[in-house]
């Protein structure tokens, strides 16, 4: 369970460009649920993401990961817990490594780093099977140079390494943006398998309402440093992109913000 | 060339292997162009003789100078890490600041150790020559260092200080502590930079305080030259290919300072190291424009 507490994050606190950028979020994510999170630009989405993820520190508030209360803790001490893709297929992976060699580092998330080969062939094999699933063929190029692959091919690969490890929470942070129609569909049909399969717990960051909806078992909307709207369960599921839009609207109260909203339906 | 000049450019090259490493480790490995080494080196030199001068063991001596270089990268790491200084400028502080350092551990601008013992001086009873004897034992100190450092990068932790190079966010991401990384790369580095200054001064029997001038250059020269020999992802490869390329590098301008008919001087040796350099960089560089501008000349037929 991923609980927020009351968080909020301001940057530039006490300067002309001081932003609020969360405004008192309160969130919790029991384990085993599949959340996505809409919003429009600006809305504390990423920063929220970032704040669990630990780049950014909670100005006040608590985050607790089951028992434990992470508010402090750096983001490298969260990593046992916290798996994550990048919007950027290629900041997820390392460009001039090989994939076995990208595969091993990640296998070795949260555990500190001996002075044992990091590779062996039990590790290959292991990496073997779970390059199989994606069916890209990528399982005869373990020592491929990452760099050489497509951006989809690395975003796939990232998932799968952010699964080799246990977590308490997977984050996707626009994970498929930056990929081409088919491709990003391809690298969410690979997200709801290892999801399914892991039971893992996720956060995932979107900005197309249909991929909000389509995929996982609860979706919150975002504006300006809140949760405006919390769906799920069979309210959740007689709910079309339309009826977000709506809700949006009238949440906000104001018609200035529609073209807003118009700009998420497109993307 | 003569035989015992040939035998004297391979031992310098194996030598100047060690720097190569070292530099590879910080310009490629981590990302950090460390310009320490220029002062690391000397103070390899410089503390070696001077120990053994005074009478500590040459071996012990050895890894003194070996540790002294390795607190001397932990500076550079710490001026950049700590205060934010730019990792090129931090490294110019350090070296800069060694000039002085090395100075007052010799205490005179240079040292001489004809007369004393040396790593080499419990191996005088095998009877082997002495040009041939410190041939053979700076070429395995250098390959057993290279297979080691070989070995370190494949390990869990030196894939990590990989991965701290090639993309922090992303070694971040999967736990690696990536100050921690930079400090032990730069450390190992400028250890290893100084171990070489330390064979140095006991091989060719001096330490002077502006021996290590140029170190950078000739280390960068020996990556680039090592790395357009072999196109291979290994890390053992890329370590000898770094120990070759120093090789190399020391035969080219040997070579070339033998050649009487270019007539070239000892003295004209940074300007063939630039030239050198300058074409190992520049190679590359114009084969890659000449393979896109017949890719893009196929693409319109």
């Amino acid at each position: 369970m991923i609980s927020c507490k009351a968080i909020k994050v301001t940057f530039n606190a006490g300067t002309a460009s001081e932003k609020q950028a969360l405004r008192g979020v309160d969130l919790e994510i029991p384990q085993g649920e599949f959340v996505t999170v809409i919003g429009s630009n600006g809305a504390g989405k990423s920063t929220l993401l970032n704040t669990i993820a630990g780049d950014i520190r909670a100005s006040s508030g608590k985050l607790m990961f089951d028992a434990w209360d992470v508010t402090r803790v750096s983001a490298a001490g969260r990593t046992r817990d916290v798996a994550r893709v990048f919007q950027d297929p290629l900041a997820g992976t390392c460009g001039n490594m090989t994939v076995e060699e990208n595969m091993a580092l990640a296998y070795g998330r949260g555990r500190r780093g001996g002075f044992k080969p990091a590779l062996n062939d039990d590790l290959r094999d292991l990496f073997r099977d779970q390059l199989k699933r994606l069916n890209l063929g990528l399982e005869n190029r373990l020592s491929a140079e990452m760099g050489l692959l497509s951006g989809g091919q690395r975003q796939s690969i990232s998932l799968l390494m952010a699964a080799l490890q246990p977590s308490k929470i997977l984050l996707l942070d626009e994970h498929t943006a930056a990929l081409d129609p088919k491709t990003a569909a391809l690298v969410m049909d690979i997200t709801d398998q290892i999801v399914e399969e892991k039971q893992l717990t996720v956060m995932m960051v979107t900005h197309s309402m249909r991929q909000a909806l389509d995929h996982g078992s609860r979706t919150i909307m975002m504006h300006e440093g809140k949760v405006m709207f919390d769906l799920s369960g069979k309210e959740r599921s007689q709910y079309d992109v339309k009826d977000l839009l709506n809700l949006f609207a009238k949440a906000r109260g104001d018609n200035e913000e529609l073209d807003d909203a118009k700009l998420l339906l497109e993307a | 060339m003569s035989l015992f000049s040939f035998l004297g450019t391979l031992e310098i090259g194996f030598i100047f292997g060690l720097v190569a490493i070292g530099v590879y480790l910080t310009f490629r490995v981590l990302d950090f162009p460390d310009l320490t080494v220029d002062g690391s080196f000397t103070m390899g030199a410089a503390i070696a003789a001077a120990l053994i001068i005074s009478g500590v063991n040459p071996y012990l001596a050895t890894i003194c100078a070996a540790i002294g270089g390795a607190a001397a990268g932990l500076v550079t790491a710490w001026l950049n890490l700590r205060f934010n200084i730019l990792h090129l400028l931090a490294s110019i502080l350090t070296m800069t600041a060694l000039y002085t350092i090395n100075l007052r551990i010799m205490g005179k601008p240079n040292l001489a150790l004809i007369m004393e013992p040396t790593v080499l001086s419990p191996f005088a009873a095998l009877g082997i020559p002495d040009m041939y004897l410190k041939l053979m034992f700076i070429a395995v100190v250098v390959i057993l260092t290279g297979l080691a450092v070989a070995y370190f990068l494949n390990t869990q932790y030196g894939m990590g200080m990989r991965a701290t190079g090639a993309n922090p966010r992303m070694a971040q991401a999967n736990g690696i502590v990536i100050k921690e990384k930079i400090y032990a790369g730069l450390a190992l580095s400028n250890g290893l930079v100084a171990l070489a200054g330390a064979l140095f001064a006991q091989t060719n029997g001096f330490a002077d305080s502006t021996m290590g001038i140029g170190t950078i250059v000739v280390g960068l020269a020996a990556v680039i030259v090592g790395e357009s020999l072999s196109g291979s992802r290994s890390m053992l490869v890329i370590i000898f290919s770094c120990i070759i390329g120093s090789l190399l590098y020391r035969l080219a301008v040997s070579a070339a300072l033998n050649a009487d008919f270019m007539g070239f001087t000892t003295s004209d040796l940074n300007l063939i190291t630039a030239v050198l350099v300058g074409l190992a960089l520049i190679v590359p560089q114009l084969r890659r424009e000449q393979r896109a501008r017949k890719a893009a000349a196929g693409g319109t037929l």
